[in-house]
């Protein structure tokens, strides 16, 4: 043994690179999406197994850090939006349309929170949309804007200079329980102009 | 240098061991997780209006502003409880959760019903023992065996429109959580069995 310290530096690195890669890989990857079991149409993911008990522990490790409850099996599913149809991120300097129609659900609400997760307050008090007060076109399909200006028909205001994402939650739904994920209809999300 | 390269080789490995320890440990150790936000509404055992969520004033993370809530937590640590409400003619559902705030089951307006629902939660033990000595509410109401002792329950109930929430909240508020589960048939000719639930 030519240094006398050679075990304890050798051993110090070698925890010090334990704690490092162990707690760091930890902390980022439950702060960032789940990544297991999603199914994603277009823009919109879900993630069906979520508030099962199988569901698997980075999801489990993920809602107790966040205190969100899922919604069951019975009750529906949540599709989340965090980018566009092209794949920029949702950006609250930007408008959007919401075109198109949803899968079968017997109610939907469409919501926005801010990057942390949060209502946005706005002049019209107006934070979701949901099935049975939409204008629709005569075909069925709807179009709701979403951004920063007032716009005429189904507004959605977003009032954050940052990233936002949507919530498209759809209530009584056979989406998910069932086996066709994979040919879902989703509304399409097109940006608008940015400022 | 070839030792070194060997720790920090055995570094990355416990690396690897704690990473997976920390998620698996991290549901143990959450103090903002579901169930412990939920014991800010009020006691156990009872049912608790949750406010509409509006900007600023979320009750719980991720709730939708179109619904109004109500939640309780419960615990069959004692006894079976029956859980029942009377709710509007909309869409409503309700979900058991475990302590860990996954859903273990749920169900909604269509699946259970028209008018609302009565709900028996039982341990496999109770279960058993209400078997072997059964009683009416088995064959009334949804009896439910819970892998579980203590869990809570979140009732949503759909707002269309602002003026329907008075009626809503007063129907969620009306809920009841812990009820004793109806007395045994011999017994259920007992003046006293018929007030228990108050319909």
């Amino acid at each position: 043994m030519r240094h006398p310290f050679r075990f304890l530096v050798d051993l110090t690195v070698g925890l010090a690179i334990a704690c490092l890669v162990g707690f760091g890989s930890a902390a980022l990857v439950l702060d960032r999406d789940r990544p297991f079991g999603a199914v994603t149409a277009g823009a919109w993911s879900a993630w069906p197994a979520s508030g099962s008990p199988d569901a698997d522990p980075y999801t489990k490790a993920m809602q107790a850090r966040s205190g969100e409850v899922p919604l069951g099996a019975g009750e529906g599913l949540i599709f989340i939006a965090e980018a566009d149809d092209a794949g920029t991120p949702l950006s609250g300097r930007c408008s959007y349309r919401i075109v198109g129609q949803t899968p079968a659900a017997r109610l939907w609400t469409l919501t926005a929170y801010d990057a942390e997760g949060h209502l946005m307050d706005n002049a019209v008090r107006r934070t979701s949309f949901h099935s049975r007060e939409i204008l629709r076109e005569a075909d069925g399909r709807f179009v709701i804007a979403i951004g920063p200006e007032a716009e005429p028909g189904n507004w959605l205001p977003v009032a954050t200079g940052g990233s936002f994402r949507l919530l498209l939650r759809l209530y009584d739904t056979p989406v998910g329980s069932g086996s066709d994920v994979r040919d879902l209809v989703m509304p399409r999300i097109e940006r608008g102009e940015c400022r | 240098m070839m030792r070194t390269l060997v720790y920090a080789l055995g570094g990355l490995l416990l690396g690897g061991i704690i990473h997976v320890v920390v998620v698996l440990l991290v549901p143990d150790f959450a103090n903002r997780d579901a169930w412990t936000s939920m014991g800010r509404f009020g006691t156990d055992g009872d049912f608790h209006l949750l406010p509409m969520s509006e900007p600023g004033t979320e009750p719980l993370p991720y709730l939708d502003p179109d619904m109004a809530f109500a939640v309780c937590r419960f615990s069959l640590a004692e006894r079976p409880i029956r859980i029942h409400a009377a709710l509007p003619a909309e869409f409503w559902s309700a979900a058991i959760y475990d302590r860990r705030g996954r859903s273990v089951y749920s169900l909604n307006d269509r699946s259970a019903g028209e008018g609302g629902f009565d709900m028996v939660l039982a341990t496999s033990v109770q279960m058993a023992r209400m078997r072997e000595n059964p009683v009416d509410a088995l064959e009334t109401t949804i009896v439910i065996e819970l892998p579980v002792d203590r869990g809570f329950v979140l009732l949503r109930s759909f707002v269309a429109d602002p003026t329907l929430l008075p009626e809503t909240e007063a129907a969620l508020a009306a809920a009841r959580c812990s009820d004793p589960v109806p007395a045994t048939r011999t017994s259920a000719a007992a003046p006293t069995a018929a007030g228990g639930g108050g319909n």
